[in-house]
């Protein structure tokens, strides 16, 4: 019994820190103790009297968690308390202010906010959520996403912020079944589509803060849920949609070599049950793994255009840059000077109307030409290729339908997410 | 051995418990580390023995204490052991103290930091002089003495910590070792060295740092003292296959191919097809070994490093046809039409369009396996006259 304790705490603590620390480091390692979450119910931690040695120090922060493991009271997405206090400071989000106001807000507005608390000794339970309430509040800001009201990242913002505090109450709460599995899950995909959208949106190669502190919190909470499989593993051996979010990780991960913490892919596959190694979701990533580490541009390409559900794609997009910025060089290096690239077939090598190929290629500082029939060609081993100085904007991407933001949150309740994209279907330029 | 009351004998008991947990709680790895070391035959650590044969119930003591309990899986065989040790019953001492070592280990992982890592040291080294002396007195006694092997794969358990994904604490485990001045690693036995390398450079084949993991590795297997290869079961013939395990895909990472006797040698079976398929360029092959032991592989957590020789076979594939093409017709030699690539990949039952063939070729040139360039409108490669397919020359393929 004492031993599971000790087991568990270092675990433990390492994952409290995930939850609770501020955003310095990346993605946490995933911990393989089985019994992390499970807390014994008996109390065979006996309270001790003196207050120096060892084990109290140890079974203080056993105690501290079961203590940590509250039942929160409170009725509304933000405890009265606190929404009071921010409608007296004016601390009201947008999405929050009655009427527009910004010194009013109701309870059907208002959510609570992400606060860092150093011990839980200080919550109260009437500031936190009940697992009922938590799932409304989180269902509420998912429906936010189709706002047309205010640009995305306005939104991203105030759903980033409020989500992470419904991560924490969860968390508190030692609220580790189903229904949290099912929680992290709609959060993972936020943080997904964010990762897409926000990119979109960023002119400029370096990658905003803000889409840098979206992977952060993706990555950990894909952490989290993973960690929430394991621990269900005896009442569910493998859920519905876990082969899925696990192929989210590889797809993260493509590019090994720029990964300077975390657990590398081949340490990570080796703790992957069987069934999801097996599993279509897993067989896609792994595939473009494989291509992307191959530079099998042609391949890789066409699989994510053919196989891809629409997250993967969000995940995976920033390497089709990379794979086509590839597949330029290698054309334009390797092909022979006297045999220009016809623009139509690197369409369809690139995956990208041929409109997109004659940016794409302006942007390499390359330019194209027009033969005596009309035919657009690419010349090759032309001098001025270079890298792009600013980032790339966004190209189509043949065989991918983007979904209208009106759409967005219809993502979160059907499981249309897992049919593949047919390849060549309707095409729609990104704005 | 002057006569010792109750209460004497009770106390050196509790003043070891309570040197114990105090150096746990105040991370002093000095203070643990002499409580530890029973070769050193200090007085105390044999006044603790004869206590421990005085006040008998020392397990109680230990169990009943708020103090001490959370180190009874410790203590209470160290106990047990010591006293073996004092009596000169060797194998009963080994076994004691090997149930402590484990229960050591745990706590060392469940342990935020490396602070104790001397004392494993300790630990590792009076296991291993333990069961040298248990295997003297089996020995002697007629029977087969293997708690020396015991020891070595205790000894694998420890350097286990620095292996399996445990990242952060292998980084300050390893960075102590590294930079310690209190240590001179070539001080270390042998053994010990061995097992380090085998875990810092599979480590490193994860990451797949392959040079890095070669030199480890490399070092690891040149050191295992293959003395007693007769044996197959030794400690020796094992850690060579550990270390194999990861060494050859490293080497064929970089096109060093291992000679089948070596394979054969210690049944590395899964290997051979690997081999093959990148002597022949046997596409199909290749893929059919990846799948065979798919399983095998990745929970070994080589899977994606042999992934990777795919280029490598196609490498060695083109130079094939090359070949053939030139005993044909020397002078056409060096051009390729795609469509005989396609041709012979339709033979190994690889299904791939012109297309994908010229985006193999455009990769392959790109990445310096092959020398020329490819005319799209012709689908024809043309290879340079001069070496056309370099070789690896000891480094992996760029990426």
């Amino acid at each position: 019994m004492e031993r599971r304790h000790h087991s568990q705490s270092h675990s433990q603590r390492q994952q409290r820190r995930n939850h609770f620390s501020s955003s310095s480091s990346s993605s946490s390692n995933q911990s393989r103790s089985n019994n992390r979450f499970s807390f014994p119910k008996s109390s065979s931690s006996s309270s001790s009297s003196s207050a120096n040695d060892v084990r109290d120090r140890r079974r203080e922060t056993q105690e501290e968690k079961q203590e940590e493991a509250i039942v929160g009271t409170c009725p509304f997405m933000c405890p009265e308390a606190e929404r009071l206090q921010r409608q007296r400071l004016r601390d009201l989000a947008v999405f929050e202010r009655l009427h527009g106001d910004p010194r009013n807000s109701s309870p059907a507005l208002a959510v609570k906010k992400f606060c860092r608390t150093m011990s839980a000794k200080e919550v109260r339970a009437s500031d936190v959520r009940p697992l009922p309430v938590l799932e409304e509040t989180l269902n509420y800001l998912l429906s936010l996403l189709d706002s047309t009201e205010h640009p995305f990242e306005v939104i991203h913002d105030f759903v980033f912020d409020r989500t992470r505090s419904v991560r924490q109450d969860l968390i508190m709460q030692n609220i580790v079944n189903d229904k949290a599995i099912n929680m992290f899950e709609k959060i993972v995909k936020f943080h997904v589509i964010s990762h897409h959208k926000l990119r979109s949106s960023c002119s400029s190669s370096s990658i905003s803060p803000l889409h840098y502190l979206n992977l952060e919190q993706l990555t950990k909470a894909l952490t989290s849920l993973y960690n929430l499989y394991e621990a269900n593993r005896s009442s569910k051996p493998i859920h519905e949609k876990e082969a899925e979010f696990r192929s989210f990780y590889v797809l993260l991960h493509l590019d090994s070599n720029g990964q300077p913490v975390g657990e590398s892919l081949s340490l990570w596959f080796r703790h992957v049950p069987s069934p999801i190694i097996k599993s279509k979701e897993m067989w896609f990533a792994r595939q473009a793994l494989r291509y992307f580490q191959m530079g099998n541009y042609r391949r890789f390409l066409s699989t994510v255009a053919a196989e891809a559900s629409y997250l993967q794609y969000c995940i995976i997009e920033p390497y089709i840059d990379e794979v086509r910025s590839l597949a330029l060089c290698c054309i334009h290096n390797c092909c022979y000077k006297l045999h220009p690239y016809p623009l139509g077939h690197l369409s369809k090598v690139l995956m990208m109307e041929e409109s997109d190929v004659e940016l794409f290629c302006n942007a390499y500082g390359l330019q194209t030409c027009i033969d005596e029939v009309g035919n657009k060609l690419l010349p090759t081993k032309q001098t001025t290729f270079c890298r792009p100085k600013g980032g790339l904007q966004n190209y189509s991407f043949l065989g991918f339908q983007q979904l209208g933001s009106h759409m967005l949150s219809s993502l979160f309740y059907n499981h249309f997410l897992l049919v593949p994209m047919k390849p060549f279907s309707h095409v729609d330029g990104w704005n | 051995m002057a006569y010792m009351s109750m209460g004497e004998a009770h106390r050196r008991i509790t003043d070891y418990l309570n040197r114990f947990s105090d150096a746990v709680s105040s991370q002093d790895v000095a203070s643990l580390k002499q409580l530890l070391s029973f070769s050193s035959n200090s007085p105390s650590l044999l006044s603790l023995a004869d206590s421990l044969n005085v006040f008998q119930d020392a397990n109680r003591l230990i169990k009943q204490s708020d103090n001490y309990s959370p180190f009874a899986d410790i203590t209470v065989p160290l106990f047990r052991s010591l006293q073996h040790y004092r009596t000169g019953n060797l194998v009963d001492a080994y076994l004691a103290f090997e149930k402590s070592a484990n229960a050591f280990i745990q706590e060392f992982r469940n342990w935020e930091s490396a602070w104790a890592l001397e004392a494993l040291y300790v630990i590792a080294y009076e296991i291993r002089v333990l069961a040298e002396r248990a295997d003297r007195e089996l020995a002697s006694n007629g029977k087969s003495p293997e708690k020396l092997k015991a020891a070595g794969s205790f000894l694998m358990k420890v350097f286990g910590v620095l292996a399996l994904g445990t990242v952060h604490l292998c980084r300050s485990v390893i960075r102590s070792i590294e930079t310690a001045r209190i240590f001179d690693f070539e001080e270390f036995p042998k053994r010990d060295k061995v097992t380090y390398m085998y875990y810092t450079g599979r480590l490193e084949v994860f990451n797949e740092n392959f040079p890095a993991a070669d030199q480890k590795l490399s070092y690891a297997l040149i050191n295992c003292n293959p003395r007693s290869e007769a044996n197959i079961r030794s400690v020796s013939a094992v850690l060579i296959v550990m270390i194999l395990k990861y060494l050859i895909p490293v080497k064929l990472s970089i096109g060093i191919l291992p000679k089948d006797w070596l394979l054969e040698k210690y049944n590395l079976v899964e290997y051979s097809n690997i081999v093959q398929a990148l002597r022949r360029g046997d596409l199909r092959l290749l893929r059919h070994a990846l799948e065979e032991h798919e399983d095998q592989f990745l929970r070994s957590g080589v899977y994606l490093v042999l992934e990777k020789l795919e280029l490598q076979v196609y490498q060695r594939l083109f130079k094939k046809i090359y070949i053939i093409q030139k005993q044909k017709d020397p002078s056409k030699a060096h051009q390729m039409k795609l469509d005989v690539i396609v041709k012979a990949l339709k033979w190994l039952e690889m299904d791939m369009d012109v297309d994908e063939v010229e985006c193999i070729v455009a990769i392959l040139i790109h990445k310096n396996l092959v020398k020329g360039y490819f005319a799209h409108k012709s689908k024809v490669v043309v290879l340079s006259k001069q070496d056309p397919f370099p070789k690896l020359n000891g480094k992996p393929v760029n990426s």
